[in-house]
């Protein structure tokens, strides 16, 4: 009795098999069809799930190796005080300078009757987990929907731009970095305004470097120069940093060129991020259906 | 009372493998539930590995950027082939262990990174490093866990090899030179 029950499981085997498979394979086809936009229902509850285990671990770990940090870091505490006491003058002086600055810029934006823009919260988030396959560079988050944090919102150091928000639970976020293949920023060399040099900023899989793309061969960039978004991807707000350019491949009148950045942002010594609460501005109809149509004159 | 043991060891294994890349980068390299899955299925109880296989995937899929589900379909392909054969072949010692978790984990990354490719979402960095170091550091760390599991569950492997194989007739060899005389 005992053998034919074995033999029925061994017969029940493949079916079972296949059955696993292609459930995997569908959930898969479906996660690779909307990766950029969809919110999975199994990651939602999975990350709630992980968080008390997470959680716990990174605060007690953490709290060790900033310990051990703390005692390391006593011998140049007082050298780093006077430095720092220096450039909080320094600091001081220019910000003064910023806030007159920031009033005239109102006073003008009042004066040519444009809405406010640009404006956003930070919320502060602790990376309290890695990707946990060595294939890919995602990070987990202590932010959640609870918080206000939403698909898509864009994450940022204060070197500059992170990544955006991919998978939203009500505790915890997963963060996709910009370095990863596929992504995409919009992005100009230099200050808007300044330079005409627009492209677009993908991931190379690589996590030192960035190429950005789609800039015409014809205007000159330079290396070292600084490259900012522009806040036409609808996923970032503009004038964030995103990194410095390190190599120019450079292109002719036909062809564009290929420049490699390095990331602004230290993306493998993370440990706090902020997440911009940001929502881009509601684009009007005959922009969405044709992004590059005039605006129709009343 | 051995599928609660492994249940308990296949949750630790995927807590694990949350969390441990974040105390230490290298730790990425150990595919924990994939030790245990490869466990499961030399234990030849099938059903369990597959059901592990595609538990521990999503498990770690849900937390990860890459696809949801890919590791849960290298996961049961690889609980299948490793019970099937050890249906057939003996490999309750564990030197025989080593090389089939050794080829297990080559396996599972080829299959997860294929899938990944295939559809449109390769992963970042040199594959053959990456494979490379996952195989190094998954060989050694399930060859330290087998150790330890086996010590502590089951029955011994002699006892298991008797249950499995039926023994041979044995019969009492004629000494030739006792014969010719």
């Amino acid at each position: 009795m005992a053998e034919r029950s074995q033999k029925d499981v061994w017969r029940m085997t493949p079916w079972l098999v296949i059955a696993l498979l292609l459930f995997n394979f569908v959930l898969m086809a479906f996660d690779a069809r909307e990766i950029s936009s969809g919110q999975r229902v199994i990651r939602a509850w999975t990350q709630t799930a992980a968080d008390f285990v997470q959680s716990p671990v990174t605060t007690i770990t953490s709290s060790i190796s900033n310990y051990f940090i703390s005692i390391s870091s006593l011998r140049s505490a007082q050298d780093e005080n006077s430095l720092l006491a220096q450039r909080v003058r320094e600091l001081e002086v220019q910000l003064q300078q910023k806030q007159d600055l920031a009033a005239e810029n109102s006073r003008l934006l009042s004066l040519l009757d444009l809405k406010e823009r640009g404006r956003y919260k930070v919320l502060t988030a602790r990376i309290i987990g890695r990707d946990p396959s060595v294939w890919f560079d995602s990070s987990i988050v202590n932010r959640g929907s609870l918080d206000g944090v939403t698909l898509n919102m864009p994450v940022v150091t204060e070197g500059g731009v992170v990544g955006r928000v991919s998978a939203v639970s009500p505790l915890t976020s997963q963060v996709d970095l910009l370095t990863r293949k596929g992504s995409g920023i919009g992005a100009v060399v230099g200050q808007i305004g300044e330079s005409g040099a627009l492209g677009v900023v993908a991931g190379t899989g690589d996590k030192e470097l960035l190429e950005m793309k789609y800039v015409s061969g014809n205007i000159d960039v330079q290396v070292g120069q600084e490259i900012f978004t522009t806040g036409q991807d609808d996923i970032y707000p503009a004038g964030l940093k995103v990194g410095e350019i390190v190599e120019i491949v450079s292109g002719s009148a036909t062809t564009p060129h290929k420049i490699r950045v390095r990331p602004a942002a230290g993306l493998n010594a993370m440990q706090e991020v902020g997440i911009l609460l940001y929502s881009p501005p509601e684009r009007l109809e005959y922009e969405r259906t044709l992004p590059n149509a005039v605006r129709p004159k009343n | 009372m051995e599928g609660v043991r492994l249940t308990v060891a296949l949750i630790v294994a995927v807590v694990l493998q949350w969390t441990l890349r974040n105390v230490f980068e290298p730790f990425a390299y150990i595919d924990f539930p994939l030790i245990i899955v490869v466990f499961a299925a030399l234990q030849r109880n099938s059903i369990r590995a597959i059901v592990f296989g595609t538990l521990s995937g999503i498990a770690v899929d849900a937390l990860s950027g890459g696809l949801l589900g890919a590791n849960g379909f290298s996961k049961t392909l690889i609980a299948y082939l490793v019970s099937e054969m050890a249906r057939r072949v003996y490999l309750d010692n564990l030197l025989l262990r080593i090389p089939v978790i050794a080829g297990a984990c080559l396996l599972d990354d080829l299959v997860y990174y294929g899938l990944h490719w295939l559809l449109g979402q390769p992963p970042v960095g040199d594959a053959l490093v990456t494979m490379s170091y996952s195989l190094i550091g998954t060989t050694i760390v399930g060859t330290l866990v087998y150790l330890i599991l086996q010590n502590l569950s089951g029955p011994r492997p002699k006892q298991r090899r008797r249950e499995m194989f039926s023994s041979r007739r044995q019969t009492r060899r004629r000494n030739p030179i006792r014969l010719n005389r």
